[in-house]
Formats: C-alpha cells, sequence, structure tokens
C-alpha cells in the first residue's frame, strides 16, 4: 500500500514538474515568436534615412524623424516634470511621512494610478487642457505621459529612499543640518543611482506609450519642433501607419517598432544594472 | 488635507526647510488632486450622456453616430469578455511559469530567464498589438476560423461561439493577444510573491520528505494565497484597461458580439478609435462616459489587488 | 597606550560638570524606556554606558542630543542640562546638535568625498575662506588620527574607506565643528580589534579637549578607557561612579551580577 501511495506521489509530483515547464515553454516560444517577428520584419528597415527623413506620402519613400523627434521632446518634458514631481513626493512619503494615515491614502492611490489604463489619462488631459485651451499640442502630450511617468518614480523613490540607513540621516542631524539639508545633500546623494533608475523605468515606459497621446499631441506628419503645436510621437506613428494599406507605410511601422522596442529594452536593462549596483553598495 | 502638513517635531525650523517640506507635501497633494481630476474630468465629461440616456446607456447595445443614440453594452460586454478569456488563458501560464522558476529551474538558468520574463513585460504593448494584427490574426484565420466555418453547420449550437467573418479579427483573438501580453507581467510579479516565503519554512517541508507538488500546494500556495488573487486583480486590470494591443485585432464592431469569433469593441478601443473623429458632442460625451465607466471597472480591481498585496508584503 | 600619570578618579565634582540628566523619563509611544534616570558627565572625562541590551543605554544617549526628535511619538521627560542650559526646553535643535556631536554603531560617511565628509558640518553653520577650511579638515582629520592615511586622497569617496577608517573619518566630522560633548553609539562594535584599539587610542586622546561619553556592550573596553561608569539596567541607572570603583567594588548586586557575567 505504501508503495503505490509513493508511485502516485511521485507521479503526480512529475506531471505537476512536467506542466510547469510546459507551460514555460509555451510562454517563452510565444514571447520568442513574437520578437522573431519584431525583428525580422523590422530590421530591414533599420537605416539612417529612418533618423534622416521625415514620414513620407503613401507610396513613396521616408523616414520617421519627424516621430522619434516628437517622441524624444515629448518624453523628455514629461519625464522631467514626472522627476520633480515624483521625487518630492517619494520623498515626502518616505521622509516626511512615514506611518501617517495620510501617507497610507497617497500611496495607495499611487498605486491605482500606476496602472490605471493609460488612455484614462489622455481623456482626462484631453478635458484638462486640450478641451479648453484649444487644440492639441505637444505640451498637452507631455503632460500626459508625465501622468503615467509619475507613479513609477514616486514608488521606485520611496522605496529605494526607504533603502537608506537612519543612522544616516540621524548622522547629517547630528552635526545640526536641518532635515531638508540632510534629504537634499546626503540621502539623495546616497540614493541617486536608484533614483537614476526610477526615471530610466519611468521613461522607458513612456517611450512605449500610445494611448495617453492619442488626444493630447494627436499627431503630425509633418517635421515639428514646437510643442505648442500638435506634435508626432513614435507610437501614434507606428498605430497609423501599422493600419493602414500601404506596404511601405507597414514596413516603417515595423522599423519603428523594433526601434521602440529596442530602446526600452536598452533604457530597462540599463536601469537593471544601476539598480544592482545601488543595492551592492 | 491638514495632515499632509503638520509638523512631526517641535522643531524651530529655517524657511528653506519648511519650503522644501512643503515642495514634498504639495508634490504628493498634485499626485492624489490627479487621481481625483481623473474620476471628476470624465464625469464632467461623460454627463451630457448619462444624462440623455439615462441608466439605459448602460444595458443598450446601439450605438450609431448617425442617430446620435449610444449604448455602452456592447463595449463593455467586449471589455469583460476578453479580459477573462485573456485571464483564463495566461493565469496557468503564468502561474506554471512562476513555479517553475521559483521551484524546478536550475539555479544557472533561473536569474536570466527570471529577467528576460521582466523585461518582456516592460515591451510597449503596440508591438503586441501588430503582431496580433499581423501573425496571429491571418494564421488564426486560416488555421483555426476557416475550417469550423466550413463545418459547422449553419444554426447549430457551435454558431454561439464560432460564427463570425473569418478574418482573424474577433473577440477570441484579441482575448489571446491580450493573454500574451499579460503573461510575463503576471509571471513576473507571481514570481516575486512566491520568492516572499521565506525559504526556511519550504526547505524544513522538504526536510520532511515532501514532493516540490506538495511544497508548493500545501506550502508556497496558503501562505501568499491573499497575494496571489491580489496579481490576478493586476492582470485583470491590465487586461480590462490596455488599449493598443486590442485596437489593432478586435474588429471594432459596436453591436453586441453575437460569437466568440465575431468582431467586438472594448471600452478602451471604441475611445481610441474614434475619440479624435466623434461626430458631436453626444457622441464625444458618450465616449468620455464610456472611460468612467472603465475608470470605475479598473479602480475597483486595482483597489481590490493592491489592498490584497499589501497585507501580504507588508 | 600611552597612558598619563595615574590620578584619581573621584565622584563627578559638581563644579566640573558639563553635561547632566535628572530624573530622565523616555517614551517610545506608550512604552517606557528610561525611568527617572539620573547622570553627570564631567568635562574633559570618558563617561561609559553599559548594561545589557535593551537596558536604555543607547536611548540615553539619543535623548542627550535629541536627535530622538526626529520620529514622532518619541519623548523625553525630566530635565538634561547642558552647561546648565535645559536641553529639552531650547527650539533650537540645529544649534544644540552642532555643540553635541555624535558617532554611530556602523559608519556613517556621507556620499561624498573626504574632504567634504569633514566639512560638512562646518559648512552648515558659515561659509570658510578655502584655506580656512583647509586647516579645519587637516586639524579633525589629525585629532581622528586618520590624517596620515588619507591625507593623499581627500577628494576620493569616503564610501571607499575601510570600517576603522571610515569611523574615525565620522569622528573627525564630528570633530570639525568642535562640539562641547560627543556621543559614541557602541562606536567600535562594527570594527575589527586592530581597529578597535586605534579608535580607543584616539578617544583616549581626544579628552584633551572634548568630553566624551560613550555606549559600549564591551565591559573591557570601559574599563580600559573610562574615567566614569554608568551601569544601566531596565531603563534605571542602577549604579554611576568611577570606573575603577565600579568595576572592582560594584555597591548593587545587579551590577556585579552582571560584570561576572551572570545575566546580559
Amino acid at each position: 500500500m505504501t508503495g503505490s501511495r509513493a508511485m502516485r506521489r511521485r507521479l503526480a509530483n512529475w506531471l505537476f514538474v512536467g506542466l510547469c515547464g510546459l507551460a514555460t515553454a509555451i510562454a517563452l516560444g510565444l514571447l520568442v515568436a513574437i520578437l522573431w517577428t519584431l525583428v525580422s520584419r523590422g530590421i530591414s528597415g533599420l537605416g539612417l534615412v529612418l533618423f534622416t527623413l521625415d514620414q513620407p506620402a503613401p507610396g513613396s519613400h521616408g523616414g520617421l524623424r519627424n516621430a522619434i523627434v516628437g517622441s524624444l521632446i515629448m518624453c523628455g518634458m514629461g519625464m522631467a516634470a514626472a522627476l520633480v514631481i515624483g521625487i518630492l513626493a517619494g520623498t515626502w512619503l518616505a521622509e516626511y511621512a512615514p506611518g501617517t494615515r495620510a501617507a497610507t491614502v497617497v500611496r495607495f492611490l499611487n498605486d491605482v494610478l500606476l496602472s490605471a489604463p493609460s488612455i484614462l489619462i489622455g481623456l482626462f488631459v484631453y478635458e484638462l487642457l486640450v478641451a479648453p485651451f484649444g487644440g492639441f499640442s505637444g505640451y498637452a502630450g507631455a503632460v500626459a505621459l508625465a501622468f503615467v511617468a509619475t507613479p513609477i518614480v514616486v514608488r521606485t523613490t520611496e522605496d529605494i529612499l526607504l533603502l537608506q540607513p537612519a543612522a544616516l540621516r540621524e548622522a547629517g542631524m547630528a552635526l545640526g543640518a536641518g532635515r531638508a539639508l540632510v534629504i537634499r545633500r546626503i540621502v539623495w546623494r546616497a540614493a541617486r543611482t536608484g533614483l537614476l533608475t526610477g526615471g530610466l523605468l519611468g521613461f522607458a515606459r513612456i517611450s512605449g506609450e500610445t494611448a495617453p497621446l492619442l488626444f493630447t499631441s494627436l499627431g503630425n506628419q509633418f517635421f515639428n519642433a514646437d510643442p505648442s503645436q500638435p506634435m508626432a510621437s513614435l507610437p501614434t506613428t507606428i498605430f497609423q501607419f501599422a493600419l493602414s494599406a500601404y506596404d511601405e507605410w507597414q514596413s516603417l511601422a515595423w522599423a519603428g517598432a523594433l526601434l521602440i522596442a529596442a530602446a526600452v529594452l536598452v533604457v530597462n536593462i540599463v536601469g537593471r544594472i544601476l539598480a544592482r549596483e545601488s543595492h551592492s553598495l | 488635507m491638514a495632515s499632509l502638513f503638520a509638523s512631526a517635531g517641535a522643531e524651530r525650523q529655517k524657511p528653506s526647510e519648511a519650503l522644501f517640506r512643503f515642495a514634498c507635501a504639495a508634490a504628493a497633494t498634485l499626485l492624489m488632486t490627479a487621481l481625483a481630476g481623473i474620476v471628476v474630468s470624465l464625469a464632467i465629461g461623460g454627463w451630457p450622456a448619462f444624462r440623455a440616456f439615462g441608466p439605459a446607456f448602460l444595458f443598450t447595445a446601439t450605438w450609431n453616430p448617425v442617430t446620435e443614440v449610444y449604448g455602452a453594452a456592447g463595449p463593455i460586454v467586449g471589455t469583460l469578455l476578453t479580459a477573462s478569456i485573456a485571464l483564463g488563458f495566461a493565469l496557468p501560464l503564468a502561474l506554471g511559469v512562476a513555479i517553475f522558476l521559483v521551484e524546478f529551474c536550475p539555479a544557472p538558468l533561473a536569474a536570466p530567464l527570471a529577467v528576460a520574463i521582466e523585461l518582456l513585460a516592460g515591451i510597449p504593448s503596440i508591438v503586441y498589438g501588430m503582431w496580433g494584427l499581423f501573425v496571429l490574426a491571418p494564421w488564426f484565420a486560416e488555421h483555426v476560423q476557416l475550417p469550423i466555418a466550413l463545418s459547422t453547420v449553419p444554426g447549430s449550437w457551435a454558431d454561439a461561439f464560432f460564427s463570425g467573418t473569418p478574418n482573424g479579427a474577433n473577440i477570441f483573438t484579441a482575448a489571446l493577444v491580450l493573454a500574451v501580453m499579460i503573461l510575463p507581467y503576471m509571471a513576473a510579479v507571481f514570481r516575486e510573491l512566491f520568492l516572499t516565503v521565506p525559504p526556511q519554512v519550504r526547505e524544513a517541508a522538504y526536510g520532511l520528505g515532501c514532493t516540490p507538488l506538495e511544497v508548493v500546494r500545501s506550502i508556497t500556495i496558503p501562505s501568499v494565497r491573499r497575494g496571489m488573487i491580489g496579481v490576478i486583480m493586476l492582470g485583470l486590470g491590465r487586461a480590462l484597461g490596455e488599449t493598443m494591443a486590442v485596437t489593432f485585432i478586435i474588429g471594432n464592431a459596436h453591436a453586441m458580439p453575437r460569437s466568440l469569433f465575431d468582431g467586438g469593441a472594448t471600452i478602451a478601443s471604441t475611445i481610441a478609435n474614434e475619440f479624435t473623429e466623434a461626430t458631436g458632442a453626444l457622441h464625444e460625451a458618450s465616449l468620455v462616459a464610456l472611460g468612467l465607466i472603465l475608470f470605475l471597472m479598473t479602480f475597483g480591481v486595482l483597489a481590490l489587488a493592491r489592498t490584497l498585496l499589501r497585507t501580504d508584503d507588508r | 597606550m600611552p597612558m598619563t600619570a595615574p590620578e584619581l578618579i573621584t565622584e563627578p565634582d559638581p563644579a566640573k560638570v558639563v553635561l547632566e540628566t535628572r530624573g530622565l523619563d523616555f517614551f517610545y509611544g506608550e512604552t517606557q524606556a528610561l525611568f527617572g534616570v539620573d547622570l553627570a558627565v564631567e568635562r574633559n572625562r570618558i563617561t561609559a554606558l553599559i548594561g545589557p541590551s535593551g537596558c536604555g543605554k543607547s536611548t540615553l544617549l539619543r535623548a542627550i542630543n535629541r536627535i530622538y526628535a526626529l520620529y514622532p511619538g518619541q519623548r523625553a521627560e525630566g530635565t538634561i542640562r547642558l552647561d546648565g542650559e535645559d536641553i529639552l526646553a531650547t527650539t533650537h535643535l540645529s544649534a544644540l546638535r552642532a555643540r553635541i556631536g555624535m558617532v554611530f554603531q556602523k559608519p556613517t560617511p556621507f556620499p561624498m568625498s573626504i574632504y567634504d565628509n569633514v566639512a560638512f558640518g562646518v559648512r552648515l553653520a558659515d561659509k570658510k575662506p578655502k584655506a580656512e577650511m583647509d586647516g579645519i579638515v587637516e586639524h579633525a582629520l589629525r585629532r581622528a588620527a586618520l590624517w596620515d592615511e588619507v591625507k593623499d586622497q581627500l577628494a576620493k569617496s569616503g564610501l571607499g574607506l575601510s570600517g576603522g577608517q571610515q569611523q574615525r573619518l565620522c569622528v573627525a566630522r564630528g570633530l570639525a565643528v568642535s562640539p562641547q560633548v560627543l556621543l559614541l553609539d557602541e562606536p567600535a562594535s562594527a570594527l575589527d580589534p586592530i581597529s578597535t584599539a586605534k579608535l580607543e587610542q584616539t578617544l583616549f586622546e581626544l579628552k584633551r579637549d572634548v568630553t566624551i561619553v560613550m555606549v559600549t556592550h564591551n565591559l573591557q573596553q570601559a574599563s580600559r578607557i573610562s574615567d566614569h561608569t554608568g551601569f544601566l539596567y531596565l531603563g534605571r541607572m542602577v549604579e554611576f561612579g568611577p570606573t575603577d570603583a565600579l568595576f572592582s567594588k560594584p555597591r548593587s548586586t545587579q551590577t556585579r551580577d552582571y560584570l561576572t557575567g551572570r545575566f546580559g
């Protein structure tokens, strides 16, 4: 009897291990398939032209310069705003408010905002900026992206600041420094790689965001570096081109998608390496 | 809100100290205001639609810009259907991956695989959407839909699941793309959750002669049960609100879907497709009202998720 | 260790007391951690606080420069006087803390250069010309017996030093603001024996111009370098007196039991 029971346990276990392994194989297989599609269809479109020419009219030859520049401008502005607000708010959570009710509420709402559908952030900014102030603009796009990135920065800032030893703060205060000075001059400095990681993760996230830009920056088929006007971005241009019927546009869409995915991967990997270094210090 | 600015000690502060503290509190306040702002702006923007159609807005499936009659039932059902099918596919796979990585995977492979999964979770969703449009949809149309359409008798029970234009753009394929998209995300969060179980406890169970299955079933999973529901809710929240992975492939039909293989729409895809081309004030208001419904759905799910996860990890 | 001529240490002379606590109670929220603690610290002496873990010796130290005020819910009642001024009543916490230096259990170098570490506290008070600052930094590092080891790498990060060097850097940082009192919270507990010996020698030489209060769990260390010793147990000052007397003829049985290793 015990023999057959042991056998049953072993069998069940092997079945379980096998299923878990199978799940992993399926998952990895699917993801490899997607990456393969992305690379094989996008690689041919990658080239200098992509960065030097603006988007073409249907049926003609071109690049994605206007979209790349628009994305960089809006992501840059959005990220700058997100870093300022996110680091300050994260600092408030970690340094001024731990244990308070207000901190619990803010942290909770931040977590919700972190995974809120980004298209709703687009709608919100449309109602906030586009509708009242007459028109789509790069600024509106940047604000929408800032709302997407800020919760990420808040979260990583709070986490990384809480990792800094209390004795470091006390040592600063014990010399007679005020709390704000200790935070700015010592704690932020000790945590700077971690803060940078938060910024990079946020940047990676918003550089692929499409939905918040659809009704804020709208898109622009021409080159435009003036954020007060509608502005092209890589994701919205890809969206438009992928759904078009023209081969040139579709292959540009793939090239753009590969570009974004590669950029996001690189930024994420750099962020990870930095994070590992800051944790090992 | 007064407590945000309350001073912790009776310290006499320099102006720069108070200013910095104020800036930090103001940033936190701004963050809270943002969330409140989303609700308020969606409620205000969507109000004309709720006023015009009343509760019927939620329960009717007419979506007609010409006659200016709008009902949200189609997109609502499409959203719930795609998200739950996606969760149905992604959940067992994500659990399998996470358990494999934590319990069985040879150590030198586990770390790089885990990193790879997390990196894949960061790939922009538009990439998943394009894969769905250009690869999954044609394949599905040719190898699944067409054979089934050819072999089912019209009017039979199977129509309820499988009828529809065999072009691969339908609720089911949209759900598949969503599943593939939330899979690495859920797997990564599950893995993190499982790693919070103290290794000593698991080792003790192995020391008693438990098989890995028994350790997972009686130690790992029970100790993070609440957290697991939290992760599932997170995945669901992600699937409910995802725009780009779905918009490419769902077919964008606003009527109530007749089968799983019929074209449909989700709230997010409807907004993405129509908002900039809204024909009139009521059309735009109806789209914003859809947004409010989506917000309330995801807020509920995400609030639940965060509550469940927090009690586990703090 | 270069000992000066043996001198007779007596009970603290009221005329020479620079820092004292009277009936000090301390609370972590609802929990009381100190009960009516009296302590008298004589100028230019090393006063050691000993006792088992959780007895309140670190708490006492943290009350003296009011570093506890960082944390809501922690409070002290009673009196603490520095040169006759009531510390618990002051609202000039920054000024107070500049007069009382503190060195922590683990080294706490700031993430900046060695030079900037030492200059940090000085710069808080006022902006000094470069030459004067150089002099202050060198003097502080010399007094902390670190100058010879770091004089060629002042621009390098303080994080790159060894544990013992980091701890002496923290001592130098505390000394640079010329405090009256230096508080040390188990400063040698994270150090190896050689670094510990070096730190002890530094402290011994420092007492010529600064008053030192140190918490230690190392009884030999207390008996080696301190002039007065206080034994705390369960939040009360059980016995306080000249170190020699306390170690050789403890008046209380609790002290005797602790010194002979019956508990703690």
